[in-house]
């Protein structure tokens, strides 16, 4: 017996008037999420267990019972202009397309909006703290946004508004996807990079991070908070004597710590193409 | 057990890095797993997002010949090559795979009885599902049941699993303040009296920032953290010193159970 079967019955023979959504059955159409024990699942592909705890999905307002209102979700994809459009003209038929420049996007297609990743993502449960967009909002902007045909401008504009490098990679959306979708490496992640490219100054972290393990080998914690964060590190004044105190940091080896095995592979592997920062 | 240091391995780049160049991931990761294939050991790291990485690069380098010939090529400057042959494991795998718990078990001489744990799993040993077979991430209890062999007695609580918040701290704070002050709120409100992790990145989290976690949530926390191998250490008989754990921010309190503590 599945979930929904169960919901089924609770309606049919306890609750009338119990709320929730279900249209396919069949893992297709992503109405029916919901949280069972703590854990986000479709109700159609989910099996019964003899003690169930069944709540809504998470970071989304409750309209009643389990159907949860899914308007944040839908403003934030309209806001990216989730559609395909070229910025060079049409060549003809057939298009040259590789496989390997649209496998990514190819992935995302696969996302049936059940907002399991949404529900379960720990940026969006801290709400308004950060602008991220959320694993669900960026996997349809990863459908058009991922396409080496869609115009970059337009990507450009809404990868502006993603916050995406809030993502903090926990990979709990992958957990929960029901069409095993690689969220965070397949989409998540190609669109950080591109990002990087059309937007350089939203990447300045990742960038300072790529040129720090190209000149040492190994990150430096000191260097890494130093080049990032600048003036404001100052206002990390007592961490810093905090970790110096007990030997956690090595102020000695941020000045000289370029001159090792490490570093020398490092500055041989990520020669090319260095990012400069 | 030996442990062989590969002094010219370099960092793998953590998430910053595959995120925004892909091949040079995926040449520093390989070349780390070459230099291991070279002296035909198995590699062995301490850091969840290590582990991952050079997991991730191992696998995208056997399923992608064009991939694999592009990082050899990059590779054969130095003379190195990969055929694809070392193992990978993490401290936490290798305590149980190679180690095993009934030798484990007898070689703790100073069980840490009374000491309530709060087992800290941190990201990505455990997920994303497909690479350690996982149905969910919860689902694991490596650490528990260590604990147990250790003789100290874990807790549940609600932060077993999720994320510290590290890969976004360097460029915003705000993030990991806020999820670990959750988790190292509900590991305490549980009982815990110390908390362990498998991960050296989670650890700079959950004690390198706990003083502003405090200030943040306005919450007197004062929860000492441990490396994993400190808490197998200390039951092994190693001394706090030997193990650094006075390095750490929030001091770790003398355990009646062990003789060997400083006073």
């Amino acid at each position: 017996m599945r979930v929904l079967d169960a919901l089924n019955h609770i309606a049919e023979y306890d609750a009338p008037d119990l709320a929730y959504r279900w249209f396919c059955g069949s893992k297709m159409c992503g109405s029916c999420a919901i949280r069972m024990n703590g854990r986000e699942v479709l109700a159609c592909w989910e099996a019964a267990v003899p003690d169930m705890t069944i709540e809504p999905l998470r970071n989304l307002p409750v309209i009643r019972d389990l159907v949860v209102d899914r308007t944040p979700y839908e403003r934030r994809v309209v806001a990216f202009e989730p559609w395909l459009e070229r910025s060079a003209p049409y060549l003809g038929f057939p298009e040259p397309l590789l496989h390997k420049d649209i496998k990514n996007a190819s992935k995302a297609l696969d996302c049936i909006s059940c907002m399991a990743c949404y529900s379960a993502c720990p940026v969006i449960r801290l709400g308004d703290l950060t602008d991220f967009a959320g694993p669900a909002p960026l996997v349809q902007l990863g459908q058009t946004a991922l396409d080496p045909r869609n115009d970059p401008a337009k990507v450009r504009r809404a990868l502006e508004r993603s916050g995406i490098f809030n993502c903090v990679s926990c990979y709990k959306c992958e957990e929960v996807c029901p069409a095993g979708i690689p969220i965070v490496s397949q989409v998540i992640e190609p669109l950080k990079a591109k990002a990087a490219e059309l937007l350089p100054a939203m990447a300045t972290h990742p960038r300072v991070f790529r040129s720090i393990v190209a000149s040492r080998g190994r990150i430096d914690p000191g260097a890494l908070v130093l080049h990032i964060q600048g003036w404001r590190a100052l206002t990390r004044i007592p961490r810093l004597f905090r970790m110096l105190f007990r030997g956690k940091i090595n102020p000695l080896r941020t000045l000289v710590g370029t001159r090792t095995g490490a570093a020398n592979a490092a500055k041989r592997v990520l020669s090319r193409n260095d990012a400069p920062t | 057990m030996e442990l062989v240091q590969l002094e010219s391995a370099t960092c793998t780049g953590a998430r910053e890095l595959r995120a925004i160049d892909s091949i040079g991931f995926y040449t520093l990761n390989v070349r780390i797993l070459a230099l291991a294939e070279k002296q035909q050991l198995p590699l062995l790291t301490i850091c969840n997002t290590c582990t991952l990485n050079v997991l991730d690069a191992h696998a995208a380098f056997v399923s992608d010949n064009a991939l694999a010939r592009d990082v050899n090529a990059r590779l054969s400057v130095e003379g190195l090559s990969y055929s694809g042959r070392t193992r990978i494991s993490h401290f936490l795998w290798m305590l149980y795979e190679d180690i095993g718990e009934d030798e484990l078990r007898r070689r703790v001489v100073q069980p840490l009885a009374g000491l309530t744990v709060a087992a800290f799993y941190g990201c990505h040993i455990t997920r994303p599902p497909s690479r350690y077979g996982f149905v969910d991430s919860r689902n694991n209890i490596a650490l528990e049941k260590l604990a147990v062999i250790l003789g100290c007695e874990p807790i549940d609580y609600s932060g077993r699993t999720e994320c510290c918040g590290f890969h976004t701290a360097a460029h915003d704070e705000r993030i990991s303040l806020k999820l670990s002050g959750q988790h190292i709120a509900s590991a305490k409100a549980n009982g815990a009296k110390t908390m362990v992790t498998p991960c050296p990145l989670c650890h700079t989290i959950l004690d390198g920032f706990q003083r502003e976690i405090e200030k943040d949530s306005g919450v007197d926390l004062n929860m000492p953290i441990l490396h994993l191998p400190q808490l197998v250490g200390l039951a092994l008989g190693m001394t706090p010193e030997e193990l650094g754990v006075d390095q750490h921010i929030i001091p770790f309190p003398p355990l009646p159970s062990i003789k060997t503590l400083p006073a």
